[in-house]
């Protein structure tokens, strides 16, 4: 790498098509040397796939060019991106659960000085050090599938750090960290900057991101808003910024409503959340959010049927029902909208149509256990014309929709099943802001006909526009439950991270 | 009903081409042997059993596991109710009687190791290689410990008609093959089981979530494809005349490759009975062809197993091209 | 051996006790099966098995199977023998010929697995075929018989080591075919904990897609795996023939099977990443135990497949169960409670 650039990295022209959907549009982003970077938008604006094409998972539309100092790089791998000393830790961490925390550390260095042998006190030595400057203490031969999330991602962290890469890439590096772990790691970041490494991190959580950076790049929608120092930033021009106007979404009028229909007591489960307790009520749409890793999607999945509590009980329309598989919960008039769309909402290879009706797919059948055509085709037909989704084919395969409408499919599957309480996780995740809108309208809707929804997402603007109550959980627990109506974003999001032990604030 | 895309049909008139070819090629390489009504018909009294299996190897592959113990299953199965129906044959009980029993015998016992093989692989949640791998080995012990190796015989001579006979000159065993092809077909193309079954294969996580019982559905299948191969274990008795625990052994490995190259995708998903049958056809046509030829029956096996590694390998060169395009996995055929 | 939490894995020291268990019933029913003499012969009796066991190990390990390698150790005896009855008994040549053997076959097995893309289950279904169909057909599947087999071979062969009584007045010892299965499990060990290629298989039966993006080259990984377990196959023919003294290609039919169950029985996941040399050890040491066992014990040999076969579906079944009893009690969130962190 030359020494005389100033920048260590350069992307720019940098787009992206997928079949159906165009990613990335003319990205530039420069890191310079010793310093660190943001790359900031909300969820699905793009920034993951900037980061895969950064890493050579995959390969950039035509007329893109990248530089690493001042060398222009084709064609670029992920072996040759670790060459040219980029370290990128993604969100799955790319761990290896049966291993040892001290081999996953170490194992980047025993591929890049392409050892034969490996020495287990080297790499005993090696971890030990790495995980002593990052002032954390994790057990060196403890199997790394036994950890929690987020000491999973400390490790992880230790091992790009074991990379003495130029630029270390983190995406969302901080989501289930608590607050000291996230103070020790900007620590570290700023002392990896000092000695001439940059670091180049995806975050969505706008309060920490001044505390440590130096310039941030905005991305909208998958096109390029602008470099920006720090300085010259707040809070305020970076949510414009983001989205193009001070108030993002339609904030829809938030209503008390009082007939419960579901009740839940006291669900806990170890590992996983404790002591929760909350009642939905009908046309109802309660918010449920927190940090990544605050054990929403657990808890709402031990709703669902799909992660068996310890102790609790739940109450459907008063009676209390015992809920030990998605099929009993499906019966009981609950469906889930997952947050992992593509694997866990839809089979990709199937048509829309085969899709659409998987839920139902009982109800349509005639005496012998044959489907009907024409109640498949109603189902299916009605599914496309409510749910809006585009193109209305039912042959087409869902792989080939956009995210969007991948998601009015999920909904529209299991609409046709009328639940009476609709859990939704992270809904328009990966979604473009237009879309969002809709989705949005459509979840009030339903709820307005009398559906009890459960909204759990990340995105305290979408909660804020339309959960007409709000539960904030924080590391397995409600730490507090707010008012859709009067509650604030920094409300949210300082329970969300600092959080009490008490059941209500406010 | 799983609708079939575009490709299927170039799929499947692949297969039939093939078939033609293939007729051809024996026909032509063996001059007055081959075309013979006898070996037509031979072929057609042995292909049944074989496209029994098949079948009941497809469902399975169709959930994306695999069934190691169809053969010894069929081979158990028609042992048990070989031995019931030969001793009640020399205590002189009615054909009739003896056979009716004797052929529900074989199925309850088909039902049980399907039961067994489901309760393991559905309800425990064992990989099917390793349930069916150990079934396998079970009964095949099982079959020795009953019959010491050798073979088991005495029927009565209306068992015979099971295997040998012909309606309007039609073999009898082909019948029965011809209803199976149609229910299997309805089953998995017709129904919500079906439908659950590609389900399954191609994405078992987000079927579990859309709510779907699938161990109810797995269990259920293991004893479908179990009575198949009980129903092929019955037509075998009864064209060999004789029940021995080495019977069908070979239709393991050519289930597979028929499967395979009927287009079935190997990791699940995906399955066509129509691609299957014609598969089955094929590889008759290949082993008697060769047979006919002098080959020794070693050879066959090679060519066997070239064949299937031929068609995985079509198979994956298609794949790869389509994931690089569209980014999804595009079965071979969607039946 | 690495310390995992201070203590011996839990798993190898269930079937420690299932093996020690198993021992103590046959004993009582059978005492000659604590005789030195038949300890000797379980280990003769057993060293084939557990040569190629470790090389199925290294193969499951990755996430692979290998059904083919009953036929190719019955290729490598064929070959072996018909070398060595129209050649030479010369032992380096010998060893050569079947190693290389065994290495060709396992070396195009993970060709067409890595290359092809398609899952080992079915690829090596198919090569069993090719490789019976191949060798029953060329060699028209006749013996090798004891007197075509060159003195200095049958001599190597009944080396024993030591002198133990039998029970029946003779004499015998630690047969030296015992020193290829510890040389097989050192070599094994060896490579599995202190060589990258080792630590590749883990990585790759761990977690695939990690071990892309950390730059594994997993291909050339799993053709050597194949490679490794045919040259262990290999070995084990050679070892083999100079056991029996003759070839009978039928000898190994359905030996692929117990191969397995060995190794699966031995603690090993058959989803690849967990298992150990150790667990192979004692899975072998089971599957000779019970073997042996059944036959003083004057089992039927019938029961014995019956009784392997319901063994292989409990033990794998157990294992399931307690992988989804930890995965349940996995920590996924640092619950925080009034008395700290869960």
């Amino acid at each position: 790498m030359d020494s005389a650039s100033e920048y260590v990295l350069r992307m720019e022209n940098i787009s992206k098509t997928f079949p159906g959907v165009k990613a990335l549009e003319g990205i530039h982003i420069e890191v310079r040397k010793g310093e660190v970077h943001a790359l900031v938008g909300e969820n699905g604006a793009g920034k993951s796939t900037l980061i895969k094409i950064l890493s050579g998972v995959y390969q950039p539309d035509d007329g893109a060019h990248i530089f690493f100092g001042n060398e222009e790089v084709r064609d670029l791998t992920p072996v040759e991106a670790v060459r040219q000393g980029i370290a990128v830790i993604y969100q799955d961490f790319s761990l290896f659960p049966n291993l040892t925390v001290a081999e996953n550390i170490a194992v980047s260095q025993n591929i890049e000085k392409k050892r034969l042998f490996v020495s287990w006190k080297q790499m005993r030595d090696q971890a030990a050090r790495t995980l002593a400057r990052l002032g954390v203490d994790i057990e060196l031969d403890q199997e790394l599938g036994r950890l929690s999330v987020a000491r999973q991602q400390l490790v992880a962290i230790a091992r790009a750090l074991t990379y003495e890469a130029q630029l270390i890439v983190m995406d969302e590096p901080t989501s289930a960290l608590s607050r000291s772990e996230v103070e020790l790691l900007f620590t570290i970041m700023r002392s990896l900057r000092d000695s001439g490494i940059s670091i180049l991190f995806i975050s969505h959580k706008l309060d920490e991101l001044f505390a440590i950076i130096d310039r941030l790049t905005v991305i909208r929608d998958g096109r390029y808003m602008g470099t920006y120092p720090r300085d010259d930033m707040d809070n305020q021009k970076l949510i414009s910024l983001m989205v193009g106007r001070p108030v993002e979404y339609t904030v829809y009028p938030k209503r008390t409503c009082n007939d419960p229909v579901l009740e839940v007591r006291n669900l806990s489960k170890r590992g996983n959340f404790f002591d929760v307790s909350f009642t939905l009520h009908r046309g109802e749409i309660l918010g449920v959010t927190g940090l990544v890793g605050a054990g929403r999607t657990e808890m709402v999945q031990a709703i669902f049927g799909m992660n068996a509590p310890d102790a609790g009980t739940l109450f459907i329309d008063g009676k209390e029902v015992i809920i030990t598989s998605s099929e009993d919960a499906v019966r009981s008039g609950i469906g889930y909208v997952p947050e992992n769309r593509l694997q866990e909402g839809l089979v990709l290879q199937q048509s829309m149509g085969n899709n659409l009706v998987l839920v139902t797919l009982d109800a349509l059948t005639n005496r012998f256990g044959a489907l009907v055509a024409e109640r498949k085709n109603k189902v299916v037909d009605d599914g496309i014309q409510m749910m809006a989704i585009r193109p209305a084919d039912p042959e087409m395969t869902v792989s080939k929709l956009s995210g969007g409408n991948q998601q009015r499919v999920v909904l529209a599957k299991w609409l046709a099943k009328s639940p009476k309480i609709l859990i939704v996780d992270e809904p328009t995740n990966g979604i473009d802001v237009g879309a969002k809108a809709e989705i949005h309208k459509i979840l009030r809707d339903l709820s307005e006909a009398g559906m009890g929804i459960i909204l759990v997402s990340s995105e305290l603007p979408e909660i804020l526009a339309i959960a007409d109550r709000i539960l904030v959980m924080r590391r397995g627990r409600i730490a507090g439950e707010f008012d859709g109506a009067t509650a604030t974003q920094e409300q949210l999001m300082s329970k969300a991270i600092l959080g009490s032990i008490s059941e209500h604030q406010e | 009903m799983i609708k079939a895309r575009a490709p299927i049909f170039r799929n499947e008139f692949l297969l039939l081409g093939l078939f033609v070819f293939v007729f051809a090629l024996m026909s032509i390489l063996s001059p007055g042997q081959f075309l013979k009504p006898f070996t037509i018909q031979s072929m057609a009294f042995q292909l049944p059993e074989f496209g029994i299996l098949t079948l009941a190897q497809m469902v399975i592959i169709i959930t994306g596991g695999i069934n190691l113990s169809i053969s010894y299953t069929a081979a158990l199965s028609s042992i048990v109710g070989s031995v019931l129906i030969v001793s009640l044959n020399a205590a002189h009980v009615s054909p009739v009687l003896s056979i009716s029993l004797g052929i529900l015998v074989m199925l309850g016992i088909a039902t049980l190791g399907g039961l067994f093989n489901g309760t393991f692989v559905a309800l425990v949640g064992v990989s099917p290689i390793l349930v069916t791998l150990g079934t396998m080995t079970l009964f095949d012990g099982l079959s020795l410990l009953l019959t010491r190796g050798a073979a088991i015989s005495g029927y009565p001579f209306a068992y015979l008609w099971f295997g040998n006979g012909t309606i309007f000159h039609v073999p009898v065993p082909m019948l029965i093959f011809v209803l199976v092809l149609i229910v299997t077909y309805y089953v998995i193309n017709r129904t919500s089981f079906g439908m659950k079954l590609f389900m399954i294969g191609a994405n078992p996580t987000a079927t579990v979530f859309s709510g779907v019982n699938v161990k109810r559905v797995l269990f259920g299948l293991y004893i479908y494809s179990a009575l198949l191969s009980g129903l092929a274990g019955v037509i075998m008795s009864s064209r060999y005349n004789s029940a021995k625990e080495s019977y069908g052994s070979s239709y393991l490995l050519q289930s597979v490759v028929a499967a395979v190259l009927g287009g079935t995708d190997i990791v699940g998903g995906a399955g066509s009975v129509f691609g299957v049958v014609l598969a089955v056809m094929i590889l008759q046509v290949v082993s008697t062809g060769l047979d006919i030829l002098g080959f020794n029956r070693f050879l066959t096996n090679v060519i066997m197993g070239l064949i299937l590694i031929g068609a995985l390998s079509l198979n994956v060169l298609g794949t790869s091209r389509a994931q690089r395009l569209a980014k999804s996995r595009t079965s071979a055929v969607v039946g | 051996m690495m310390r995992r939490t201070g203590l011996l894995r839990s798993k190898e020291l269930v079937i420690f006790l299932v093996l020690v268990a198993i021992c103590g019933i046959v004993t009582i029913v059978n005492p000659v099966f604590i005789h030195p003499s038949n300890i000797m012969d379980i280990f003769l009796m057993n060293t084939v098995l557990a040569i190629m066991a470790f090389g199925m190990l290294v193969v499951i390990l990755t996430g692979g199977i290998d059904v083919s390698v009953g036929a190719m150790v019955a290729t490598v005896t064929m070959v072996v023998g018909n070398f060595m009855a129209h050649v030479t008994g010369n032992l380096f040549a010998v060893f050569l010929v079947g190693i290389g053997t065994g290495a060709i076959l396992g070396f195009l097995n993970g060709l067409l697995i890595a290359k092809l893309r398609i899952h080992a289950i079915v690829v090596t279904l198919g090569t069993m075929s090719i490789i019976y169909g191949a060798m029953f057909y060329i060699t028209g599947g006749e013996w090798v018989t004891q007197e075509r087999i060159p003195q200095n071979f049958q001599q190597f062969g009944r080396t024993v080591f030591g002198h133990i009584p039998t029970v029946n007045g003779g004499a015998t010892g630690l047969p030296i075919q015992f020193l290829f299965v510890l040389l097989a499990v050192a070599v094994t060990w060896a490579l599995l904990r202190f060589t990258m290629f080792g630590r590749s298989v883990f990585a790759i039966g761990g977690s695939r897609i990690s071990a892309e993006r950390a730059g594994f080259r997993i291909d050339r990984t799993v053709i050597l795996v194949y490679l490794f377990e045919g040259i262990l196959v290999g070995t084990a023919g050679v070892v083999h023939t100079s056991i029996v003294r003759q070839v009978d290609p039928n000898a190994f039919n359905g030996f692929e099977l117990q191969v397995i169950a060995a190794v699966v029985l031995g603690g090993a996941s058959i989803l690849g990443g967990s298992g150990s040399v150790l667990g192979t050890v004692l899975g072998v040491a089971l599957i000779a135990v019970l073997n042996n066992g059944l036959i003083l014990m004057r089992v039927s040999s019938y029961w014995q497949q019956i009784i392997i076969g319901l063994v292989i579906i409990l033990a794998v079944s157990m294992d399931i169960i307690q992988k989804r009893r930890t995965e349940q009690r996995q920590t996924r969130v640092d619950v925080e409670t009034a008395e700290g962190i869960q």
